[in-house]
């Protein structure tokens, strides 16, 4: 009896224990240095990328060059995920201690960081050096405050239709001109084994396209004030046209951006595959396609070499022409609390070189700067890329969300997801969008909400 | 210090100026030794816990967001964030689904640790240590591993679960989503947490229970009590400490119970349907920076977790006096 209580308590000691030093143990340390003055001393500094987007070869250039033009001093680069970029953010950039010199942060998100003062001010002399005026002028707004610069455009990418070209002609079916043909074909081609168009119900990245091509709006300022306009009748016509297509999409109204070209891909043992169409980026490409082995003998997808079976479109407009889809892609800026300012600017020249927009370029990323977007739509050969052209001409037309300061906010509560999810489950779009708007509207304007 | 005092030691006192006085002193002297060596736990006690909770406190009372933490200078609003927050449906939703998803969690945890703990003390050794092992290695897992693979395990097109149920003859679970209604989304996150904390309790309870004598279990037998009442009237009375403390201990565990949640929203949940106490503070904290209002809901859930535990700490503070 003594004995069991004596281990009981024993117990609760040891727990109580290990909960205090798990809450002890995340504790960071810090790199060391902290002195800058004037001159840039030697120093490594970090830089924070976003996804897996860049790629080896331009991380390679960045930490090489950068080793070459500031000897003595060292780049760092860190990878982050896209899905909890903002916390990371959040809690690293206010800490001089540890905060990454140089962040990579989502096009959408910029203004919120902006707006916070999260980000050390571009002087007017060091934008033109870097690209001035041909820098892409929505990204660079939306990393703007008073026409102050804090955030420049990194890449940009953009959304198309990529489909099996086997399935589609097997159906009789040819590359849809209008938004509403475009439903109707996907539609014609689901079964129960394959969806016509793979999204998931959540996915409103892909879905606010569908609102775009209708004219409509998420919100608009007015005044100082940012309105949440879902219930505009251009938005509720959109949303309503994407809740018609979600019925050629097999996946659940819970499913997130998922891996849709799993989707495209033949299932194992040559099966046929899970959707005939589907939407994402363009790099997207690179895991579609047969098996084949790389240099290094790696099995990997071979970039939809057989175009008789792959191929992509640009999602038709309302009335034919490229619908505005939303545009991907991310900004570039220094911390504020940065200890070593001078080092992470002389990254973003190396960044905004012309050396790095014509890798960038090649690499399938659209460039900030627009001198080099025509080098996107030839291949290392001169002949047209039919990537890079769907590439450019769908971000031409492309549309961003609303540069309002509350966005990150929206994005990070998942409100989006759930309005999402709540139209594929076939609710009334009238009404949840009247719904949304009060849920969004005080969220906008930097109100908790 | 030698010398030990003798009776003539002690006659001799007023001439030895040494000894005597010594002996008085000690004897006054408050004995420090203890609270010296309480010193390093109440330091990280007071460190890792007393500052962010007193940061808590003072951030719920202010309105704290984005702006703050960037350096704004941030206003005192008293209790407005608590009122803001506990006129909220949303939290008094997820204040009955935590409570509800902790109760069950725990008593399931303690019943089948118990079940596994009884089972380990009836069967042959070495079929022991298997078992042990392989509860071992249930503790060991890291918490996104085991996640992912139960992620792996319930998706709704690749899964070998629906894939199982197929094969056996319930075509309605082809592509099936577990996770897409809040329900059978808890039924899969309590086969996971179930799953993750059961090690724990059976190895604690097998412990207890190695303690019970032989002698009286011995006794029992003869006076002719059988396997069920030996259970109920003798091992489970004397192992009753230790269930009590796994119990406790379960039921804040899964109160505060987070990561598994988020891991499974991640892979596409109706995620305000299913978020629990921890998940909802995220989401307000971190997901939309308002970090006042998610510090008000922390101070709310400290306090509902003393008051969830409080009658048991009492019972074992009371069972530790007798």
């Amino acid at each position: 009896m003594k004995r069991t209580r004596t281990l009981a308590t024993g117990l609760a000691a040891s727990m109580t224990l290990a909960l205090a030093l798990t809450a002890c143990g995340t504790a960071d340390d810090d790199g060391g240095s902290t002195t800058a003055d004037g001159t840039p001393e030697p120093a490594d500094i970090t830089l924070w990328l976003a996804g897996a987007d860049t790629n080896d070869d331009l991380r390679a250039y960045l930490v090489d060059t950068f080793a070459e033009e500031n000897p003595g001093s060292t780049l760092t680069i860190e990878e982050q995920d896209w899905a909890d970029l903002v916390t990371k953010l959040t809690t690293a950039l206010p800490d001089a201690a540890n905060t990454p010199d140089v962040v990579e942060i989502g096009n959408t998100q910029s203004s919120t960081f902006t707006t916070a003062g999260a980000f050390r001010e571009i002087s007017p002399e060091l934008y033109e050096e870097l690209g001035g005026d041909k820098l892409l002028a929505s990204f660079v707004e939306a990393g703007s405050v008073d026409g102050t610069h804090y955030a420049l455009p990194y890449y940009y990418g953009s959304r198309y239709m990529f489909f099996r070209k086997d399935i589609w002609t097997k159906a009789g079916l040819e590359v849809p001109t209008t938004l509403g043909e475009f439903g109707d074909s996907v539609k014609e081609l689901t079964t129960k084994k394959q969806s016509g168009f793979a999204m998931g119900g959540q996915d409103w990245r892909n879905g606010i396209s569908w609102v775009f091509a209708n004219g409509g709006e998420l919100a608009v300022k007015d005044g100082d004030q940012w309105t949440s306009t879902l219930s505009d009748p251009n938005t509720v016509k959109g949303l309503e046209q994407w809740q018609d297509v979600f019925g050629a999409s097999n996946l659940p109204a819970t499913a997130k951006d998922v891996a849709y070209w799993d989707f495209l891909n033949d299932g194992t043992d040559g099966e046929a595959p899970d959707a005939a169409t589907m939407m994402a980026p363009g790099w997207a490409r690179w895991s579609i396609g047969d098996l084949t082995k790389n240099d290094k003998g790696e099995e990997v997808r071979d970039g939809m070499a057989d175009d008789s079976t792959f191929d992509i479109f640009a999602l038709p407009g309302v009335d034919g022409g490229v619908a505005p889809v939303f545009a991907g892609g991310s900004n570039m800026a220094v911390s504020a609390q940065s200890q070593h300012p001078e080092l992470a600017e002389n990254l973003m020249r190396i960044i905004y070189s012309d050396e790095y927009q014509t890798l960038l370029a090649q690499a399938g990323l659209g460039p900030a700067n627009a001198d080099f977007d025509k080098l996107m739509t030839v291949d290392a050969d001169g002949n047209p890329n039919k990537f890079g052209e769907v590439t450019v001409a769908t971000a031409q037309a492309s549309k961003l969300t609303p540069p309002a300061p509350g966005w990150a906010a929206v994005e990070g509560a998942l409100v989006l997801e759930e309005l999402f999810q709540k139209i594929a489950e076939g609710g009334d779009v009238t009404a949840l969008a009247a719904e949304y708007d009060e849920k969004i509207t005080p969220m906008l304007n930097g109100q908790a909400g | 210090m030698t010398s030990t005092p003798t009776p003539s030691a002690a006659a001799a006192a007023p001439t030895t100026s040494s000894g005597a006085p010594r002996v008085a002193i000690r004897r006054r002297r408050r004995p420090t030794t203890p609270y010296l060596l309480l010193l390093p736990a109440v330091a990280i006690l007071l460190v890792g816990l007393g500052y962010p909770v007193y940061w808590q406190v003072v951030t719920s009372l202010q309105q704290f967001g984005l702006m703050q933490q960037f350096g704004a200078p941030p206003t005192f609003v008293g209790l407005d964030n608590y009122v803001r927050i506990f006129t909220d449906d949303r939290l008094w939703a997820v204040v009955a689904r935590s409570i509800a998803f902790c109760l069950v969690n725990a008593f399931l945890t303690v019943a089948i640790g118990l079940g596994l703990a009884l089972l380990m003390r009836a069967v042959h050794s070495g079929v022991r240590i298997v078992l042990q092992v392989v509860l071992l290695l249930a503790w060991a897992t890291p918490l996104v591993a085991a996640v992912t693979v139960f992620r792996w395990l319930f998706d709704y097109r690749t899964g070998v679960v629906n894939w199982l149920l197929v094969e056996l003859g319930f075509e309605g679970y082809a592509g099936y989503a577990w996770l897409a209604q809040p329900l059978t989304f808890f039924g899969v996150a309590t086969i996971v947490i179930v799953w993750m904390s059961v090690p724990f309790v059976a190895m604690s309870i097998y412990a207890g229970l190695t303690q019970v004598s032989e002698e009286v279990l011995e006794a029992a037998r003869l006076d002719g009590a059988g396997p069920t009442q030996i259970l109920w009237r003798i091992l489970l009375p004397l192992v009753r400490p230790v269930l009590a403390i796994v119990l406790l201990l379960q039921i804040i565990w899964d109160l505060r119970v987070f990561a598994q949640i988020r891991l499974l929203q991640d892979a596409g949940a109706p995620v305000a349907e299913t978020n629990l106490l921890g998940n909802f503070i995220y989401e307000l904290g971190i997901g939309s920076q308002d970090f006042s209002g998610a510090a008000a809901v922390s101070i709310f859930v400290l306090l509902l977790t003393v008051l969830l535990s409080a009658p048991y700490v009492r019972s074992l503070m009371k069972e530790d006096a007798v």
